[in-house]
């Protein structure tokens, strides 16, 4: 067996996965785990019965195709099991039931274990779990923002280098990658307009959600600004001029860098 | 069904006119040229043919072009080869950060061995301002290497631009041009490139074998030592079946560029504009316009580029992905994040090369399929949700 091939029972429920979806109502908890250096995200659903058995439960996965199988799997060994049961599942019995997987993929399928572990956390707990927001979404594993321009490290090295604290005119970021802070409805709509001149605008923002009018999230969304939230500006790097930006992912409480050509800290 | 495969850029069919010329090389012309009898005479006289071949695809003298095993041995033979015996002159290495892992792992190689390497950027299309590159070159710069075309992404750099800068400056020109060979006009002749690395397979010859061109002038230390073939540069017996293989390869890929380029262009650019048109939230990574023939890579939101691979192989069309979850590293594709690519991007990515037995066909084969497995992804990702 190739180090990197699947077995027919992983395959089998990568194709035809089971019990896919969401549960909604009473007696349900989500679970929600994600890795953002594999690029993988899962939600477990459960529904619990009077007997605290796992009466009904689904999956939703952004992931690779060994994610997928594991989730599957999962619900299918669970499924009728009392919580106690299903808390004693491991990774290696769910890898098991798929016939193996390549060494290379253990790790994913600990996704699987993980948010089922978390849906019975918060069963018991009482927590609820909303169902994620569009702008959720767009921030899951990723991340920047700025609060304080004052201590974003290297931004005075690069004032005529790619640093912009105003822009009159947006040709001067024709074709670049811009990084737009979020400063409030100014810097969206300088965001906005910018996609006029290039593919490539991300807006930042410290916040879970754009604290913004209704029509100008609206726009927003609709445009190819991409926006990251929950995500603070930590540093503007380059050789001689801005190349890369050191971001903080405040939700994973990580740091990640991104390639762009100019930073957008408006002064307001 | 017929299979498609649309992953040329990974490797690619030997064409079978090939596999008929180099077929004598395995029995009755096995010589060793360098036999002085007639049995090596002939050997030694396949081998020089077969040189001119090669020589001819890239516009240059039959003896600036050395046979290696392949292009990463012609690689490490330039980069170490150059960097080892040109020291004394400095210490410096300037490398693009999109380029091909061969390299890339060369570059922390050579810092190892006390070098010190730069890294230049490229734009948001994967493409190394030649000015940007020329800001990092010092008086204590040796060496620049930049890839003739991005394997990943397929974005072509402006080499003669890059040449031109850096000729008459002492700095060496080293490109690595697998991606963009059989693809794009190579012309040793006009463009003032120092070293050039080439592969065999990639323009449809027998796997293992490669080619360094190495301008009259330019001096390297041998990387293998041994019987001094090769001009003492690459020691070992000679490949004559593999390298016989290069040559005739070589012959029909120039014969081939008045017209398969065009045609590879045509497919490509059919999907692109199917794939962007048909398929919500996708993109086209790399250039627009300055790119190889054969490539289109794209990106999905909300998807996963190993789970769409694998779909594709249901369907039995072969693709490839710059997914991390599809390598041995678990690292996403170097190249998409030095675009400017958030690691959620870069893991939605999806890539397909066209090459010398694709069919108009394969387009309409992929968009019978693709746009269904991105959808029936999407259901299952909470990642995307259509509001």
């Amino acid at each position: 067996m190739k180090s990197t091939q699947y077995s027919e029972k992983t395959l089998d429920h990568f194709r035809n996965p089971r019990n896919v979806g969401v549960l909604e109502g009473d007696n349900v908890a989500v679970g929600r785990v994600g890795n953002p250096v594999c690029g993988d995200l899962m939600e477990m659903y459960i529904r619990v019965g009077a007997d605290d058995r796992i009466e009904d439960i689904t999956f939703q996965t952004f992931g690779c195709g060994s994610a997928v199988a594991t989730s599957s799997m999962t619900t299918e060994l669970v499924k009728g099991m009392t919580l106690d049961e299903a808390l004693a599942v491991t990774r290696g019995d769910v890898a098991d039931a798929l016939e193996g997987l390549p060494p290379v993929k253990m790790h994913c399928s600990n996704l699987a274990a993980d948010a089922l572990h978390a849906a019975i956390h918060n069963w018991r707990t009482d927590t609820k779990i909303e169902p994620m927001s569009a702008e959720e979404i767009a921030s899951v594993g990723v991340g920047c923002g700025a609060r304080d321009a004052t201590v974003v490290e290297g931004v005075d090295d690069y004032a005529d280098t790619g640093v912009y604290k105003r822009v009159d005119d947006t040709s001067v970021l024709a074709d670049k990658r811009v990084l737009v802070l979020d400063k409030g409805i100014a810097a969206a709509k300088l965001a906005l307009s910018l996609t006029e001149v290039t593919p490539r605008v991300v807006f930042l923002t410290e916040l879970d959600t754009l604290g913004l009018p209704e029509d100008l999230i609206h726009e927003i969304k609709r445009s190819d600004v991409k926006v990251l939230f929950q995500s603070r500006l930590l540093a503007v790097r380059g050789e001689g001029e801005v190349e890369k930006v050191l971001i903080h992912d405040l939700d994973e409480d990580s740091e990640y860098e991104l390639f762009v050509d100019a930073v957008v800290l408006l002064e307001v | 069904m017929r299979d498609v495969y649309l992953d040329y850029q990974s490797a690619k069919p030997v064409d079978p006119r090939v596999v008929e010329t180099m077929s004598p090389y395995f029995t009755e012309r096995f010589g060793n040229p360098a036999s002085l009898h007639a049995v090596g005479d002939a050997a030694e006289s396949a081998l020089e043919d077969a040189r001119a071949r090669v020589a001819a695809l890239v516009g240059a003298p039959n003896d600036e072009i050395v046979f290696t095993s392949g292009a990463t041995e012609s690689n490490n033979l330039a980069l170490i080869g150059y960097a080892n015996r040109n020291k004394r002159s400095g210490d410096h290495v300037v490398i693009s950060e999109v380029e091909h892992i061969s390299i890339l792992n060369l570059g922390k190689y050579l810092e190892k061995a006390g070098f010190r390497v730069t890294r230049v950027p490229p734009d948001q299309f994967g493409r190394i301002n030649p000015d940007k590159l020329r800001s990092r070159i010092t008086d204590e710069t040796i060496l620049v290497s930049v890839g003739w075309a991005s394997s990943e992404i397929g974005t072509v750099q402006p080499i003669a631009r890059i040449a031109e800068m850096l000729s008459g400056t002492g700095v060496a020109f080293h490109v690595d041009a697998v991606a963009a060979e059989g693809q794009v006009p190579i012309d040793m002749s006009s463009v003032p490139v120092d070293l050039l690395s080439l592969s065999s397979n990639d323009i449809y010859g027998p796997p293992g074998v490669g080619a360094l061109y190495v301008r009259k002038g330019v001096k390297l230390a041998a990387v293998t030592m041994g019987g001094g073939q090769e001009r003492g540069l690459r020691s070992g017996t000679e490949n004559l079946p593999g390298i016989v293989g290069m040559g005739a390869a070589a012959t029909l890929s120039a014969e081939a560029m008045a017209t398969e380029p065009a045609r590879m262009a045509a497919m490509r650019d059919r999907l692109v504009a199917a794939v962007l048109a048909t398929i919500p939230h996708s993109h086209l990574n790399g250039h627009p316009t300055e790119r190889v023939p054969s490539n289109a890579h794209f990106r999905f939101d909300g998807v996963e580029g190993e789970s769409l691979l694998l779909s594709m192989k249901d369907e039995g069309i072969s693709v490839s992905t710059g997914s991390a979850c599809s390598s041995k590293t678990l690292e996403p594709s170097h190249t998409l994040i030095s675009c400017g690519l958030l690691h959620e991007e870069a893991h939605g990515s999806l890539e397909f090369t066209f090459g010398r037995f694709s069919e108009d066909s394969d387009v309409d084969r992929v968009m019978e399929v693709l746009p269904g497995v991105v959808d029936r992804l999407r259901r299952m990702s909470p990642l995307y949700k259509t509001d």
